[in-house]
Order: C-alpha cells, then sequence, then structure tokens
C-alpha cells in the first residue's frame, strides 16, 4: 500500500469522526415535557418568560442563583433554576433558550439564551425631535465640523 | 402629496451608477470571453474601457452613499436605519457597512480596485482571468441591484427612498406632513459597532474575501487555457497576499472582541467567526501546495482544488451570515432580507462552475506518478494541506447545523459547549501543524540527507522539550492534550527560529521563517493565555455561598459592595461607585496590592443600548506579561433616588458602659464615656472654654467581624444641648448620644439605620490571561513576514521575467 493511500484512509476516517462527533454534541430543541422525561439528558428548552409570578434573584445570598418561571411553546410551565447571575435586561426578553437538564420538579439551567426585541425593520423606531432639538443637534455638528 | 426638502437626486445618481456598473461590468466580461475566443487583440482596448468605467462607477456608488450618510439624508432608508444626526463623524464608515448592502458594496469596491491592477499586471493572461473575474463582479453586484420581478425581488438596493419603497413606513402619522424631514432623525447606529475597531475590521475582511477571487480567477483561467503550469507564477504572490490580508481581517476581529465583547477570550467558536475562517485555511492549504507545484511539479490537482474551494467556502460563509439562517446561533448575523433565494445561486453557480471546470479538465491534467518520498518538503506540506482540509471540514459541518435542519428538518441545536466541541478536533490538528511547521523547512524538496536534517533539528527538539516541562510545571497543565500542544507550538517557533539563523547566515529569504514563527506564536499565545487563564473573582464577600447542587455550580463571580474592600486573587479590590456618561454607566474598582496601596482602577461599564438589549463590556489592566479582564455580570443601572434622609426612625436604647445593643448587621459595645477638656477640640466643635462636651467611645463590630469605632458627642452651652451624631457608612449606621443620666451612669442613645437594607452592589467577573501578548505579537509577525515573503516572491519574478 502506498503512503497516500493510508493518508487518505486515515483523514477519511478523522472526516467521519467529525461528523459523528457534532451529531452527538448537538443536543436537540426539546420542551418541558421531553425534557422532564428524561431528566439525565441536556436539552435546550425555547419559551417566554412568565412576567405574571415573581422572579427570584437574591445576589447578596447567591449571586449565581437566579430562579423565574418558563412557559414553553406548548404552553407547560415550570419553575426555572439558573445557575447564573440574572442576564440584564431579563425582563425586556422576547424569547428564552435554556440549555440545562430537568430535576425533581424543576428545570435546572446551565446557561440561558435572551432574544430581546429586535427593532429592526420596522417603523416603530421612527425618532421624532422637535424643530428646536434638530436646530440644536445641527449647530453643533457644524460647530464640530469648523473645529 | 409633494414633500419638501427631499434631495431625490442623490438616490437616483447610486442608482445610475448601480446600473452602469452592472451594464459595464456584463459588457467587460462578454468582451473579455468573445476576445478570448477569437483571439482578437483589438478587445482588449474595448474590455479594458469597459472596465474602467465599471470601476469608476462602483467607487462612484460608494461616494454616494457616503455623502448620503454625511448629509444625513434620512428620506433614505438606509441612512435612516443606519444612522443619526448626534452620531459622531467617526462612525460614518461603521454605519456604511453595518448593513448588508453596505458591507456589499465594501466588497464590490474592493473587487473593483484589485481588478484594476490585475487588468494591467496579468499579461497575457488578461482575457480568461479578467472574464472570470468581471463574471464575479456581476454576480455580487445583483446583490444591490433592487429590481423586481413580479413577486421576486434581485437584490436589495441601499438608495431606495423610505416613504416610497418601504410599505412599514407608509402608514406612520408623519408622511402625513410634507416637511416630515424637519424632524425626523434617523434610527442610529447600533452602539455595539460604534468602536473604531469597526472601523478598520470590515474593510480589512472584505479586502481579504475580495482578494481570494483572483487566485480563483487564475485557476479557472488555467483550466479553460489548457495552460496547467503558467498561472501559478502569478496566483502565487496574491495568494499569499490574500492570505494575509485575510487572516490580519479575521484577527482583528479576535481583537474587536476580546477588547469589547464580554465573553472573556477573543474567539468563541461563533458561526460567523468560522464562516471567515474556513476559507482562511484552505486558503493556506492552497498556497503551500501552489509551493509545492512551483518548486516540484507536483500535487496540481490540490493545488486547484484547494484555491477553487477557498472562493467557493467565501460564498457560502456569505450565504450563512447574509441569508439569516443562523438566526439565532450567531451574535454577528444580519438580518434577513429574503435574498436567500438569491444568494444560494450565486453559491450554487459558482460551485458548479469551479468544480466543473476541475472535473471537466481532470483527465487533462499532469499527473504525478512518482510517489513523493517520506524525508521530502513536498510530502509534509501535502498533509499540512490535508490537516487544514479536514479542520477545515469539522467547522464548517458543526457550523452548518441550521442549514443541516433546514435541509433535512432535523431540530438540532448547536453543541452546547462551542469551546469543548470544537476544540476537541482543533486541538489535535493544531498539534500535528504545530509540529509539522517546526521541521518542514529543514527538508529539501525531493530529498533530503535525513543525518543532515535530524542534526539540524535536534536543538529545537530538546530546547522546546525542557521549555514544555518548566512552562508546564508553571501554569500547571495537566491535560496530555495541552502538554502536546504546548510543545508542538513552541517547536514550531523554536523550529523556524533555528532556521531564520541558518537562513540569515547563508543569505536565504527569510520572510516565511518569520511568519512561521509568527504563527507558533499565535497557536502559543492562544494555549496559554486560554489555557492558563484563571477566573480570579472568587465570592469572597461575608455571604458564605452554601453548595446548592451539583456540578452546574459556577463560582465565578464577585459581589461587591458599594465601598467593601474585598480579597480577588493577588489584589483587594473596592468598588467606589457609578458614573453616568450618555449610554454608558461604568462602575469604578480599585485594585490594591496586599498594602492597601492602590494599583490601578478598573471601570468596566454597561452600554444602554436600546437594539439590542444592554451590552456589559469589558475593562482590561494589560501588563506585559498579564491581562486582567474584568466586566460586570449585574448592576444596578439608574441611581437610586437621593433621599433627603436616609436613615429609618431612630431606636433609642439607654445603656451603660460595657453593654451591647444589636443592629441588623452589626453588634454595637459602649466602651467609655468622658468628659472633653481640650479647649482646641471645643473650639472645633463651636463651644466655648466653659461649655460641657461629653464623648462616648463606641466599638462596632459588622459581620466580617471587621472593627470600626464611631465617637457621638454631647454637649451642654448654659442651658441649650448640642448633638453631635457619628456615622459610619460602611456600616449603615448613625449614633446620636441624647441625654446624659450621671446618676445611673446610663446614656441615651439614638441608632439610626439606612433605609436601604442593602447598599448598592455590582456583581462582577474577573479573568486573569497570561501572556496574551505572546498571541499578538505573533499575529504581527505573521503579517511582516508574510509581506516580506510577498516582496521577495516578486522581486524573483520580475527577475525570471
Amino acid at each position: 500500500m502506498k503512503k497516500l493511500h493510508i493518508v487518505a484512509i486515515i483523514a477519511i476516517a478523522v472526516a467521519i469522526g467529525a461528523m459523528l462527533s457534532t451529531l452527538s454534541d448537538s443536543s436537540t430543541y426539546a420542551d418541558f415535557a421531553e425534557a422532564f422525561n428524561s431528566p439525565d439528558s441536556e436539552y435546550h428548552v425555547v419559551g417566554k418568560l412568565n412576567k405574571e409570578k415573581p422572579s427570584d434573584y437574591k445576589p447578596e445570598v447567591d449571586p449565581n442563583l437566579f430562579s423565574f418561571y418558563m412557559v414553553d411553546n406548548n404552553g407547560v410551565e415550570k419553575r426555572v433554576i439558573l445557575h447564573k447571575s440574572k442576564p440584564q435586561d431579563f425582563e425586556r426578553s422576547e424569547q428564552i433558550v435554556l440549555i440545562g437538564k430537568a430535576k425533581g420538579d424543576e428545570f435546572h439551567a446551565r446557561d440561558i439564551l435572551m432574544k430581546c426585541p429586535s427593532k429592526y425593520n420596522d417603523g416603530s423606531n421612527a425618532d421624532f425631535r422637535t424643530e428646536d432639538e434638530m436646530r440644536e443637534l445641527r449647530a453643533k455638528e457644524q460647530a464640530e465640523a469648523t473645529m | 402629496m409633494e414633500y419638501t426638502g427631499e434631495q431625490l437626486w442623490a438616490g437616483q445618481l447610486g442608482h445610475a451608477f448601480v446600473i452602469v456598473g452592472f451594464a459595464t461590468a456584463i459588457l467587460s466580461m462578454l468582451l473579455y470571453f468573445i476576445g478570448y475566443s477569437k483571439k482578437d487583440e483589438s478587445y482588449r482596448k474595448l474590455a479594458r474601457g469597459a472596465y474602467w468605467i465599471h470601476a469608476l462607477s462602483m467607487i462612484g456608488m460608494v461616494g454616494t452613499l457616503f455623502m448620503m450618510l454625511a448629509g444625513n439624508m434620512f428620506e433614505y432608508h438606509y441612512i435612516f436605519q443606519h444612522s443619526s444626526s448626534s452620531l459622531p463623524a467617526k462612525y460614518i464608515f461603521s454605519a456604511f457597512w453595518e448593513g448588508q448592502e453596505g458591507s456589499t458594496l465594501l466588497w464590490l469596491f474592493w473587487q473593483a480596485i484589485l481588478g484594476l491592477i490585475l487588468m494591467y499586471s496579468s499579461n497575457r493572461w488578461e482575457y480568461s482571468v479578467m472574464g472570470f473575474f468581471t463574471s464575479a463582479q456581476v454576480f455580487l453586484l445583483t446583490m444591490v441591484l433592487g429590481f423586481y420581478v413580479g413577486d421576486m425581488h434581485i437584490g436589495s438596493s441601499p438608495f431606495t427612498i423610505l416613504l416610497r419603497e418601504h410599505p412599514n413606513f407608509a402608514l406612520l402619522p408623519f408622511v402625513q406632513s410634507s416637511n416630515y424631514l424637519d424632524t425626523l432623525d434617523g434610527s442610529g447606529l447600533n452602539p455595539l459597532l460604534q468602536n473604531y475597531w469597526m472601523t478598520i475590521h470590515p474593510p480589512t475582511l472584505f479586502l481579504g474575501f475580495a482578494s481570494t477571487l483572483v487566485p480563483f480567477a487564475y485557476a479557472l483561467a488555467g483550466l479553460l487555457e489548457r495552460d496547467y503550469r503558467g498561472w501559478f507564477k502569478q496566483a502565487l504572490p496574491w495568494t499569499f497576499f490574500s492570505i494575509m490580508i485575510l487572516g490580519t481581517g479575521i484577527l482583528m476581529g479576535g481583537a474587536w472582541a476580546y477588547e469589547s465583547l464580554s465573553f472573556g477570550g477573543f474567539w468563541a467558536w461563533d458561526p460567523v467567526e468560522n464562516a471567515s475562517l474556513v476559507p482562511w485555511l484552505t486558503l493556506v492549504g492552497g498556497g503551500h501546495l501552489l509551493l509545492i507545484q512551483k518548486n516540484k511539479g507536483t500535487s496540481l490537482f490540490s493545488a486547484y482544488f484547494l484555491i477553487v474551494l477557498t472562493y467557493i467556502l467565501i460564498l457560502y460563509s456569505t450565504f450563512l451570515t447574509k441569508s439569516g439562517v443562523l438566526g439565532d446561533s450567531s451574535v454577528h448575523a444580519f438580518t434577513d432580507l429574503g435574498l436567500s433565494g438569491q444568494l444560494v445561486f450565486i453559491f450554487g453557480s459558482y460551485a458548479v462552475l469551479g468544480f466543473g471546470m476541475l472535473a471537466w479538465r481532470y483527465k487533462d491534467l499532469p499527473k504525478n506518478k512518482k510517489e513523493d518520498g517520506l524525508w521530502t518538503r513536498e510530502f509534509w506540506m501535502f498533509i499540512t494541506a490535508l490537516v487544514l482540509l479536514l479542520s477545515a471540514f469539522q467547522i464548517t459541518f458543526s457550523t452548518s447545523i441550521p442549514v443541516w435542519n433546514k435541509l433535512f428538518g432535523t431540530e438540532m441545536a448547536p453543541p452546547a459547549d462551542p469551546n469543548a466541541h470544537y476544540n476537541g478536533y482543533q486541538l489535535p490538528f493544531a498539534v500535528i501543524i504545530g509540529l509539522i511547521v517546526g521541521f518542514t523547512q529543514f527538508l529539501n524538496y525531493k530529498r533530503t540527507d535525513l543525518k543532515t536534517f535530524f542534526s539540524q533539528t535536534l536543538r529545537a527538539l530538546i530546547a522546546s522539550l525542557v521549555l514544555t516541562i518548566v512552562i508546564g510545571l508553571i501554569i500547571q497543565f495537566d491535560q496530555p492534550l495541552l502538554l502536546l500542544m504546548l510543545f508542538s507550538s513552541l517547536y514550531a517557533v523554536l523550529g523556524n527560529a533555528d532556521y531564520l539563523l541558518m537562513a540569515l547566515k547563508r543569505n536565504i529569504p527569510i520572510g516565511s521563517s518569520i511568519a512561521h514563527i509568527g504563527f507558533g506564536m499565535v497557536l502559543l499565545g492562544s494555549l496559554i493565555s486560554q489555557g492558563g487563564a484563571e477566573t480570579i473573582s472568587q465570592n469572597s464577600s461575608r455571604y458564605n455561598l452554601e453548595e446548592l447542587d451539583d456540578g452546574y455550580k459556577n463560582n465565578e463571580n464577585i459581589l461587591l459592595m458599594l465601598e467593601d474592600t474585598l480579597t480577588m486573587g493577588d489584589y483587594r479590590v473596592t468598588y467606589t461607585g457609578k458614573e453616568s456618561e450618555g449610554i454608558y454607566v461604568y462602575y469604578n474598582v480599585a485594585y490594591l496590592d496586599s498594602n492597601n496601596q492602590e494599583q490601578f482602577t478598573l471601570s468596566p461599564f454597561v452600554q444602554l443600548n436600546n437594539r439590542m438589549g444592554n451590552v456589559a463590556e469589558p475593562s482590561t489592566k494589560h501588563y506585559w506579561n498579564k491581562d486582567v479582564f474584568t466586566f460586570i455580570k449585574y448592576a444596578e443601572l439608574e441611581d437610586r433616588e437621593e433621599d433627603l434622609d436616609p436613615f429609618k426612625d431612630a431606636v433609642e436604647h439607654d445603656i451603660r458602659i460595657g453593654d451591647t445593643i444589636y443592629a441588623s448587621n452589626a453588634i454595637i459595645i459602649l466602651d467609655s464615656i468622658a468628659g472633653v477638656m481640650d479647649l482646641g477640640k471645643k473650639q472645633e466643635y463651636g463651644l466655648n472654654p466653659e461649655d460641657l462636651l461629653v464623648r462616648a467611645d463606641i466599638r462596632m463590630y459588622d459581620f466580617d467581624t471587621q472593627l470600626h469605632h464611631v465617637s457621638p458627642h454631647f454637649a451642654a452651652q448654659g442651658t441649650q444641648v448640642k448633638l453631635f451624631p457619628a456615622e459610619n457608612k460602611k456600616v449603615g449606621v448613625k449614633l446620636e448620644m441624647y441625654k446624659i443620666d450621671p446618676t445611673s451612669e446610663t446614656i441615651g442613645l439614638r441608632l439610626y439605620e439606612y433605609k436601604y437594607k442593602t447598599k448598592e452592589f455590582i456583581i462582577m467577573q474577573a479573568m486573569v490571561f497570561p501572556h496574551i501578548n505572546i498571541l499578538w505579537i505573533g499575529a504581527i509577525l505573521m503579517i511582516i513576514g508574510s509581506v516580506w515573503a510577498i516582496y521577495n516572491r516578486l522581486q524573483t519574478k520580475r527577475k525570471e521575467s
């Protein structure tokens, strides 16, 4: 056998290994029902924050512990224990992705991804200023330009 | 309705440049290809003329958009979306390429400029190379055409008018007023991009993207003309130029992320980062295969394959970042403009064209009959290219998970821990490449005398081994893979340094050695700074954190109360307060050494960003041998309401000397009461010499069992009583001695406590990255070495011709 053949076989084996490990490392998007059925495996659960129920954060006791209630896309609500500090702007989140495992009655999240409302591509963020404000801004700009 | 003040000519000018540029690109492409097939010299002048008009249109198009941004023409959608009248002039560039259309314009601009250089430097290759080159320009230009064919739109133009061409705006109230421009302000540039790195990183990256087109065009021209030996001499300097620029662009992105994003590092395996890294990897592989081809005349097919693949991967990465397919999985991806079909079409066309032509000429390609010897430079360079290809494949396959989901209807989520996932493969790949980079320069093409080879490489090998053991012990690497990586990157640096010394003696070009030393240092610097990184912000506050759970626990944050001093790593840190400045809130943290001498202050800050949510940005102290990197995890953004009376109602206690009273967070003990006779003191309190002044000495222990002393005073001026309470801000307590009863030896003490139970606090994360400067120095050496090598190559090329 030629050297190049050996090299080629190794390369193909590594490529297949890479594909398989991607498939095994990738977790799955799931709902709470699925996650609570198999508490030992890690899931990505997508849902929304229940803003009616209280979220609990006592940084002076433990800055790395935050709990709240999330409703998944099927309407199932669970208490979530996040083992991290409370994310900035948490209340404004539109959608949440939790990464973690179910435990007892609660979902223990190791990480959280949040999607905040995007103001791109719609007219809602048209920003109006009064004419006086505009005049002021333009004057300032001119002053800067002449500097 | 007639609107006043709209400058419609600007948009029309922009449109005109796009259309003229598009038409002349097609014209130039056709003239070049016809000229090629007819072998008619007279076409050259015409084709060049068309290309000149095209290039000038591209420059005009870019200039028009700049002018519109500078002139705050908010009647245009792109200007409205990406700029505002308060945007500082220095961020106009960032605003220009914040959106998809602007970044495509930037890309078109660079390709147009490179095309001019290519046109005059390609000599006899001009017809076919420029033909393929301009075809890419035609395809890319369709992305900004903004034409409608029925319901389908082709491209998205940056020159569209807000009110007429964007239905979302047509119903807004301001449409009713004809002078809406007097009051309309743009929605502004995303504050996250208001950063000087955003001014230089995108143009560098896009110049890198644009430059990969040149080797690709040469490769296709070689296939078309069946001249398999001439093209790579032309393509070689371009390829290494491209490697250098694209690599610089990628590293600049890393530097930006390190400096202004708070994920704690310079590389996060984010899909968009990956998408730009992958073509660089294949290009590095392809460039080195071209070197083999030039020096030994083998590896032709694999060189072709990697060069063609690189440009296709550039288009694929454009598809990933601009089609919206990455959606949630990346922080950098653009929003979807509904052009994914067109992007797939462009990517698909070039994949078919590139690989199709390679397959078409495959049988015709000269083949290498004899196998490469094991100890030859070409064998190991080939192995490197193969490892780079595998590395690119692994990254692409994982990054494309959202694409697989679309194709196969699966619901896979990206790896939960990207660092572990990607490093698991990329680290072993890097180990192999580092080792090969270390010794391959000592091998010759075709045949090497093994005795000389081993004696030449032994020195670097032993030195690397010793250094690995020493450094490994210092930074306490215990994983075998990390130790291997340490050895491999040290060997890459030392092996090439050794070769550099030899090359200097023998007067051989040294550019490549410098670049390889730089590459080794980039590997070494990433390994030591990331592998040796230490999170020093453990919680050391008075609140003992109970172990609540299992391995989920990540005790990596420190809670700092205002004006408290806590130990953090080698420092003692004090949170001294916050300051607001525009959209930024700075949290000042003072760092003291063990003698409580202030060393420096870091001010990690939060950017109030109503577009993307508030963003915490880091603050870093740079030492020559380490960086202290800190950012805010949680903090109060607003100032607490200024309260005229911050105290709760007082509680009164009658106590004797030695008695103890309890506050909610301190124990308070009365030590002594004494009359003050000192006249100076009395004067200080505004008393006459005959007045009575009494001092109570009180000690307090807070929950850190830290001791504090306070001394409230009591004075009697004739019949009038004056009280001088004493306050301790740290404990949050004010004590007021309001009466003295000499007969029962008791005093009356009013205890005031702060209304806020907790003081203002921040939660911060702090990491130490050791020796990250090795990485940056390595990056600079890579650039210098590449420029040097390209210069040398151009010199020799000139001599040859």
